[in-house]
């Protein structure tokens, strides 16, 4: 019987490059492909992957809350989170939500059929710097992964988060009524919940605590090239 | 009517990501006569690979360590000019898009409509035609 995986990474060219790394396994197949989190968690209950590959940083539903909302629905799935970042937080989080695998974009090509491989024999696979921070957390003290805890902060519902997350993204409460099946007034009760649990005054406000707890991803221009010393022939 | 005439290309492929490579070569494969003949992952290496195996287009990304493709633009445009580059890019800016052909690019199409547009920009470049692209937008010039 074949493999079924389920990804999710709302590039194209990079979901092309997975699936082609992916098929090349025999008995492999990427039974479905989604451009956000929300597409994914819908495909994934409809489609039963053995798999499912997520990217963190996707609009509307990032992979962690997608991670999350997933395995509440069916603590079964196998999920594998994809990022470009290995920051302690984010691998926290990730595990935290219950992510079986954790894979680095830079390091897929390398690393993302193994992490397939243990998802498929129930193991768990992290990326060789994630092993090291589990370990040294496990040793220090049993759970603690980083020495930079941040500071406790009230947790939001996953609903909130999801709130969160789409006025960050930009959109006004009657456009996330309208994307989440809420009315309008239930949306607004959802914002004012947030702001006042996490003693936010503003929006701005808000766009920069979903981007510091990974909620968000934001595009950086390039930095400009310090190597000066190359030349052309 | 004009016989239709398929030009062998040899393409260079420069981002820091492999899996992002990939994802290009496989838009690629749907014309045989192209060829990619190197990949780099940085704008040095990218230099280099320049140097060494003479492509005819050089597809480009923005962002990447070392040293990034507009300032790589600069330096294959002043030492090579007849290399032809197309950037690739997550930046879907206007304002990105004038420093890239202010850097010598021939062509500019954004990540997000790679499927769309790779195949019909390497074309356009390949042949010294402008190509750009932002998401809601293409253009192309001889």
């Amino acid at each position: 019987m074949k493999l079924r995986i389920l990804l999710a990474d709302d590039h194209e060219i990079v979901r092309r490059g997975l699936c082609a790394l992916l098929q090349k396994r025999e008995g492999w197949e990427v039974c479905g492909e989604a451009s956000d989190g929300r597409e994914a968690i819908e495909m994934a209950k409809r489609l039963k992957p053995d798999v499912v590959i997520l990217d963190i940083g996707m609009p509307y539903l990032n992979g962690l809350d997608t991670t999350r909302q997933l395995l509440q629905y069916d603590p079964q799935f196998k999920i594998i989170v994809l990022t470009i970042t290995d920051a302690d937080q984010v691998i926290r989080e990730a595990l935290d939500a219950g992510a079986r695998g954790f894979v680095l974009k830079s390091d897929a090509a390398r690393d993302l059929v193994s992490a397939v491989e243990a998802l498929q024999s129930k193991r768990m696979f992290f990326t060789p710097r994630v092993n090291d921070l589990v370990l040294r957390g496990f040793l220090d003290k049993g759970h603690a992964i980083s020495r930079n805890e941040p500071p406790d902060l009230p947790t939001l519902t996953s609903r909130e988060r999801e709130v969160t997350q789409l006025l960050a993204e930009g959109k006004s409460s009657k456009e996330v009524a309208s994307l989440l099946n809420l009315s309008t007034k239930t949306v607004e009760t959802h914002r004012s919940n947030i702001m006042r649990k996490l003693s936010l005054h503003s929006i701005r406000d808000l766009v920069v605590y979903a981007i510091k707890n990974n909620i968000i991803q934001i595009q950086m221009p390039p930095q400009p090239t310090t190597t000066t010393e190359t030349t052309m022939a | 009517m004009e016989p239709v005439i398929t030009m062998a290309v040899r393409i260079l492929l420069v981002d820091d990501h492999p899996v992002v490579r990939q994802g290009l070569k496989t838009l690629l494969q749907g014309r045989p006569e192209w060829e990619v003949v190197g990949e780099a992952s940085d704008g040095v290496e990218a230099i280099e690979k320049v140097n060494a195996l003479q492509p005819d287009v050089v597809v480009l990304d923005v962002t990447m360590p070392r040293m990034n493709g507009i300032e790589a633009c600069r330096l294959i445009q002043q030492k090579a000019p007849q290399r032809e580059v197309l950037f690739v890019t997550q930046h879907d800016s206007p304002q990105m898009m004038r420093e890239a052909l202010a850097a010598g690019a021939r062509g500019y199409v954004v990540k997000s409509n790679l499927a769309r547009d790779l195949v019909e920009a390497v074309e356009a470049v390949s042949q010294h035609k402008e190509f750009t692209a932002l998401a809601r937008n293409t253009h192309v010039q001889s």
